[in-house]
């Protein structure tokens, strides 16, 4: 299933203090925009100081949007159970769960993966206020 | 000298060896002494708010509840600093901003104490004449003697400052001084001058666990000492990995690009 599904919950999110491993999340995602998006993985970086990738996603129209989500750096995705060659592939179809970008970009950042055979792993850190 | 290292690093390892891996929920386990007697807190650590991180909501919220249980003062409280006027508006300031201006985004050194609550392990290698800690964040580390000696005379401020330590009982108390002003101290516009004076109080009082406490004394921008606290963990199944902040940090373009369309300026 590959159709658009983007959940905006506003309200009613426990908002963590703990910032990403070095910026303030709050400067460019608005942790009161909760995203889903289902789709298929276009391409990974993985690299610092955050991992990136891009998913196209459907709408019931066909029409595909393509996502960008930052998420962990690489020492927190290995402590995830991420491996750099095995786990997050272009061409998957993934559910990718986080918060969206204040400037209505499609650029996320993400908290949890799930994968088609049911796995959900932590991409990113709870949403943040930039915090200690 | 290269006996004595020798031999002072054969002595850590023998320590770190010695001491049990297993992970032990129960922070029951009294803390292990070095050969000296003094408490050893060699190991890896986390801070308590990165737990969550690391192992979930669940494991998080346990730790604060065994905190709790062993009478720990809760960390990472939400206290506003004791700023002056001047200096809180300065925060407010910074705050409005999102945190865009965090040094930590440019990938700089982060200081004392806030270094101490990145949801980053550190490493402690206690040896007989000084204590060494390794961040994995920024692969930063403090180099600090116990043998009685006091701070550098040729210090130049810089971003984690100069730290000397001595035992006061069982708990290590460390005085950092000559700090630039290109740190904040916990949390988004936490200013400080160069005066900025910090004591940090180590005590390994489970295997466990290390109570910390940072007072950060800077009487031209706080009213009075400010003390906040936090409890580490240990993670004996933990390494410290490489994080190489400044690698594919679109954070610098990005800030750029909001300062430029002026979208700091609402409020957060």
């Amino acid at each position: 299933m590959r159709t658009l599904a983007i959940l905006l919950l506003l309200g009613g999110l426990c908002l963590a203090r703990l910032a990403a491993a070095h910026h303030s999340f709050a400067a460019v995602f608005d942790g009161e925009k909760a995203v889903k998006v289902t789709g298929e993985i276009v391409s990974v970086e993985w690299t610092n100081p955050h991992f990136h990738f891009s998913v196209d996603v459907k709408d019931s129209a066909g029409a595909v949007q393509r996502w960008r989500f930052e998420g962990y750096p690489p020492n927190m995705l290995v402590r995830q159970g991420w491996k750099r060659d095995e786990t997050l592939m272009a061409g998957a179809t993934v559910t990718v769960e986080g918060w969206a970008a204040r400037d209505d970009s499609k650029l996320g950042a993400v908290r949890w993966v799930t994968f088609t055979d049911g796995r959900k792993l932590a991409g990113g850190p709870p949403a943040g206020t930039g915090g200690r | 000298m290269l006996p004595r290292i020798v031999l002072a690093s054969a002595v850590a390892v023998v320590v770190l060896s010695s001491a049990p891996l297993a992970a032990q929920p129960s922070a029951e386990r009294a803390a292990p002494r070095t050969a000296a007697g003094k408490p050893d807190m060699s190991g890896i650590w986390v801070a308590t708010g990165a737990i969550m991180l690391f192992e979930g909501e669940e494991a998080f919220a346990a730790a604060r509840a065994a905190d709790a249980a062993a009478g720990r003062p809760p960390g990472n409280s939400n206290e506003a600093p004791p700023y002056k006027p001047e200096a809180e508006a300065q925060r407010q300031y910074f705050l409005s901003r999102r945190g865009i201006d965090d040094p930590m985004a440019q990938c700089l050194l982060t200081g004392i104490p806030r270094i101490n609550f990145r949801p980053l392990p550190f490493e402690i290698v206690q040896l007989p004449d000084r204590v060494i800690m390794l961040y994995e964040i920024h692969h930063a580390f403090r180099i600090i003697p116990t043998d009685g000696r006091g701070p550098p005379e040729d210090a130049e401020p810089s971003y984690l400052g100069e730290s000397v330590a001595h035992w006061d009982g069982d708990t290590l108390v460390v005085d950092v001084t000559s700090f630039n002003t290109q740190t904040w101290l916990s949390g988004v516009g936490t200013i400080h001058t160069e005066d900025l004076k910090v004591t940090e109080r180590y005590t390994r009082d489970s295997f466990d666990t290390i109570r910390y406490e940072a007072t950060m004394e800077d009487p031209a921008v706080l009213t009075r000492p400010w003390t906040i606290r936090e409890t580490f963990r240990l993670r004996p199944n933990e390494r410290i990995r490489e994080y190489e902040c400044i690698e594919s940090n679109e954070d610098l373009v990005r800030f750029q690009q909001l300062l430029e369309e002026g979208a700091t300026e609402k409020t957060p």
